[in-house]
């Protein structure tokens, strides 16, 4: 066969090849699992990650945990209450020295074992071997089965948070952990110390225990398809409410990153990522739609306060002032980063909730005037210079160093915004990205000047959450001082105060209206010593896409948005009601009608119905499966290219010869 | 007596000999700066765990400490040489030591296992196509020197290898996956569709290269310019060895000329790089399997950093260490055996 004959034919096979290769495109099997749900989480694989979901490293997909292993009852932050879920209802003893739980009858886990006392019991006892908070802060100090659908906690400390930590907890199988929690239990009873190396040896074995099953009572069940990009999820048909509306979830893994493709290639109908404010654009010109809900949590400015003048309230004033903290929230977030009203170390949806209106209208919204700070430095002592520097009065300049942790886009946006700003007021700051492994330690051993770290809590609502954060968390312990902030103190708006007292007052027993007046006092306390600044609320930036896959998205002001994105996630409880959400006409399997939209069957409690979704932006039907046309042409225009050019170079030769 | 002193002493004069020990003291000395270096970084993986365990369940800082020096078997308080005879102790037996903080307990050398054949497997495909690709474009492009081949792909070449590998890979995701939707985007993550049942299949097959196709697009073009440049120059300076100018005399056909003439002697300096290449192939393309999310030892590599799990770092550097000093000797070996000059020049037999 001539040479030339010999390379068009190969290249030609090639192509043929390749051509084969590119068809089918789409994941056939994938594409046939309808009504479909995409949503994202980083996970580990296996080994890495394990089905022991008490541990670090498990594979709960987090805020998608309890779609899984389901808990007694769901929490609504809008109106501050409980929904019965697993249990049908939970009632507090007339001495308050049990809180009784009644579960639910007829429900199934996963291999089909009836779901009873027995699970809920092993759940809290796995968790006393890993001393978990319910257990480590005291709340409980035994668990009794008192009957097949009955289970008693013995109160040791009342608090409102005990709800939160029993009746959100997600229950785990006991045919899964019973060792454990068996080995636990006798422990307890035997009142064997956890500084024992008997007790010890069992939470060493229990860490490194893993299950080969993956099985709850949710709406969800584990199927073994996963990857490092993905993992599906299949509905459970024998679910006892059997809301959910998709058969299929599928998890999309990784950070921003790498998700922030599939969401502008509309393959992700929702992510709780942190997207950086150029790439929240990009997804609003997409007409994907943003959903802002509270975090309950932010950035705050702390100060090390061992060292002057950062301990000096006057300074932390004046700094609070100094800054514009719009500017610092829309440049690192945009509309997400929402400055705070009132500067009560809680969010301002809580303060609303929590804080009298004479205690709010007595807050410092502390609104930028660098006036103001100027006034303060000055009262402390320090000048401004002519290099525009605040100096000391030995004239050296005023100059800190900023810490923040590294890889968090939007903290480091608001150091780096920080630093400029400030640097402009006259106060010379030295940013310092620090990774986010490390960051925290620095703080806690007190090697920071100037920090920033969260304050309050997205995991639980309670003001309790949000104060300790600031006082105790990052305050003195075993690691090092941490912000050095003395907690007993004295105060224009309170006189002397012991803050740790207050601060356990303001979560001790289950009346709320008794926690107030202390939950007001630490508010004042924390508005005028400003132990830390609070930059912004985070709010979330979350991509929600209509049309394509999933629809029915309530609007911005339904009360189910109040739901802290990371505790008690909106969508997953969407998802697990029924309410809402529900597949497009193209996400249905061929020949079904997707379900009506009309009555959503939501959570009574919860909200008034809502109206049903309107789409804030239209958003493009998916593509229909079928030949991709530019893929093909691309395909054919190569063949060509690689044709003509094997001729030429084929002639080419001939001639040379 | 004199019998064994002569035979010790050949041994000793054995090139082949000399490298060996040469290659096992670099693996000590890699090994051990590598354990050291390690425990020069801020922060350990009890730090790393007590931060997780107090952000994700609101633990205090003590209780948080008790069950990390519960859970960990290992103690970073011992001193450090201990820590390090340990170490050694243990490798000496073919033990890695177990994970201490990506997944505790779990043998280090299963977790590497777990990886390193999706390691090799992507990334010695890309490197061998990018290496003939390479080799026989700079060849044409030497001999068409001038041409509109040699100065598009020459242009070309030095392009793409200015360009850095994560940089091509997020254009490719871009472009190709978002843009223009020519490729879709589940085939730019992971390594197989998770609903594709893993086995001999055709399907799982044609799943798993559909799923090499952007990391293998990404890792050839950031490669393939370096060897086609590189071959393009060392065939240029062959063209003109007088021996290639005795052949054409000679009237040898220009095929036996290029390959046997030309071909052969330029290629002998690419050989090392090669090797070199194919060693690192072991610790793969920390860059490339995070940003296409692929199975591999080079996303291990990048979690174990993260959590400070020293084991598994320690694991993955000596694989990697071993891995380019054998692909060293190998090369040397093998140079020596090409071209004998190299034996006799390094003190040799």
């Amino acid at each position: 066969m001539p040479d030339k004959s010999r390379v068009v034919l190969s290249l030609l096979l090639a192509a043929l090849v390749a051509m084969s290769f590119t068809a089918p495109l789409a994941n056939t099997q994938a594409a046939e699992r309808k009504p479909l749900f995409v949503g994202a989480w980083p996970y580990q694989l296996p080994p890495r990650g394990h089905f022991n979901t008490f541990v670090t490293g498990a594979l709960t997909w987090y805020i998608y945990h309890i779609m899984i292993q389901e808990p007694m009852a769901l929490y609504f932050w809008a109106n501050n209450s409980y929904y019965p879920w697993l249990a049908t209802k939970w009632e507090l003893t007339p001495d308050q020295q049990y809180f009784i739980v009644h579960l639910r009858k007829g429900v199934k886990w996963h291999n089909g074992d009836d779901f009873t006392a027995k699970d809920v019991a092993c759940t809290f006892w796995a968790l006393y071997l890993l001393n978990g908070p319910v257990w480590s802060m005291g709340f409980i100090d035994n668990v009794e089965i008192v009957d097949q659908y009955t289970v008693k906690f013995h109160i040791k400390h009342a608090s409102p948070i005990l709800y939160r930590y029993i009746l959100r907890e997600p229950i785990r199988p006991y045919s899964t952990y019973h060792k454990y929690c068996d080995l636990a239990k006798q422990l307890h009873d035997k009142g064997v110390p956890r500084t024992a190396d008997e007790f010890k040896k069992a939470v060493a074995e229990f860490r490194n225990f893993r299950p080969k099953e993956y099985i709850g009572t949710g709406v969800l069940m584990w199927t073994g398809e996963i990857t490092e990009a993905e993992v599906w999820l299949k509905k459970n048909p024998n679910h006892w409410k059997n809301a959910l509306k998709f058969n299929w979830v599928k998890l999309i893994n990784g950070e921003t990153p790498q998700v922030t493709p599939h969401v502008l290639a509309k393959e992700v109908d929702y992510a709780t990522h942190g997207f950086p404010p150029a790439t929240e654009k990009q997804f609003i010109a997409e007409g994907i739609r943003i959903i802002r809900a509270p975090i309950y949590s932010g950035p705050c400015l702390y100060f090390n306060e061992k060292i002057w003048p950062l301990n000096d309230v006057r300074f932390r004033q004046a700094i609070a002032y100094a800054i514009n903290r719009t500017e610092n929230g829309y440049v690192s977030l945009l509309q997400s980063g929402k400055p705070l009203k009132y500067m009560s170390g809680m969010p301002d949806e809580l303060a609303e909730i929590w804080l009298t209106k004479e205690t709010l209208s007595k807050l410092n919204p502390y609104k930028y005037n660098p006036q103001k700070a100027a006034q303060l430095l000055e009262e402390i002592g320090l000048k401004k210079g002519s290099d525009g520097y605040w100096h000391y009065k030995n004239g050296s300049i005023v100059q800190f160093e900023l810490s923040f942790p590294a890889e968090y886009a939007d903290w480091s946006a608001a150091g780096e915004n920080l630093a400029e700003q400030l640097n402009k007021f006259g106060i010379k700051i030295i940013p310092r990205a620090i990774t986010f492994t490390q960051h925290p330690h620095e703080v806690w051993k007190g090697n920071f000047q100037l920090a920033i770290r969260h304050w309050g809590s997205g995991s639980n609502p309670h003001p309790y959450f949000h104060y300790r954060a600031v006082f105790i968390y990052w305050n003195k312990g075993s690691e090092g001082p941490g912000i050095a902030f003395p907690l007993v103190q004295e105060t224009k708006c309170c006189g002397k105060v012991n803050i740790t007292d207050l601060l356990l007052k303001s979560a001790e027993g289950f009346d709320e209206e008794k926690q107030k007046p202390y939950v007001n006092k630490l508010a004042l306390i924390y508005n005028e010593l400003l132990p830390g600044i609070q930059l912004w609320h985070r709010y979330g930036n979350n991509p929600a896409l209509d049309g394509v896959r999933v629809t029915g998205w309530p609007p911005d002001s339904d009360p189910i948005y109040k739901n802290s994105i990371y505790g008690d996630n909106f969508v997953v409880y969407m998802l697990m009601t029924g309410y809402a959400l529900r597949p497009t006409p193209q996400n249905m399997p061929a020949g079904q009608q997707p379900s009506q939209p009309s009555q959503p069957s939501k959570p009574s409690q919860p909200s008034t119905p809502s109206q049903p979704s309107k789409p804030t932006t239209p958003s493009k039907p998916s593509q229909p499966a079928g030949p991709n046309y530019a893929l093909w042409g691309t395909v054919a225009v190569i063949i060509i290219i690689i044709i003509a050019a094997a001729w030429y170079l084929a002639k080419r030769g001939k001639k040379s010869e | 007596m004199s019998d064994t002193r002569a035979f010790l002493y050949k041994v000793y004069k054995n090139w082949f000999f000399r490298r060996s020990v040469r290659t096992l003291a670099i693996i000590y000395v890699a090994i051990t700066l590598t354990f050291f270096i390690i425990r020069l970084m801020p922060g350990n993986p009890i730090e790393v765990f007590i931060a997780n365990m107090m952000a994700a369940t609101g633990m205090s800082y003590e209780d948080a400490k008790q069950l990390a020096l519960a859970m960990f078997s290992i103690n970073l308080d011992e001193p450090l040489w201990k820590q390090y005879l340990d170490y050694l102790y243990n490798l000496v037996q073919g033990n890695f030591g177990r994970s201490i903080a990506i997944s505790p307990g779990t043998p280090v050398m299963q977790i590497i296992m777990e990886f390193l054949p999706w390691t090799l497997f992507s990334v010695s495909i890309s490197l061998l196509v990018s290496f003939v690709l390479g080799v026989v474009f700079g060849i044409i492009a030497a001999y068409r020197r001038g041409g509109w081949f040699d100065r598009i792909m020459s242009a070309f070449a030095a392009t793409v290898s200015a360009i850095p590998n994560y940089l091509i890979g997020i254009l490719i995701i871009v472009f190709l996956g978002v843009q223009w939707k020519l490729w879709p985007i589940e085939y730019m993550r992971g390594a197989y569709s998770a609903s594709v049942k893993p086995g001999f299949t055709l399907e799982f097959i044609t799943d798993v290269f559909k799923h090499l196709l952007a990391p293998f697009i990404t890792y050839v073009f950031s490669t393939f310019g370096g060897w086609m440049l590189s071959m393009k120059a060392n065939t240029i300076s062959t063209l003109g060895e007088d021996y290639v100018t005795v052949a054409k005399a000679k009237g040898l056909p220009e095929s036996r000329i290029t390959i046997y003439y030309v071909g052969k002697n330029a290629i002998l300096p690419l050989f090392t790089s090669l090797a070199i290449s194919l060693g690192f192939i072991f610790g793969g393309s920390v860059l490339i399997e995070s940003i296409f999310v692929y199975r591999g030892v080079g996303s291990l590599l990048w979690a174990s950093i993260t959590s400070r799990d020293y084991t598994v770092m320690q694991g993955v550097f000596l694989i990697i260490t071993i891995s380019v000093v054998l692909a060293n000797l190998f090369a040397d070996m093998l140079y020596g055996l090409i071209d004998p000059r190299v034996k006799t020049l390094g003190g040799g037999e």
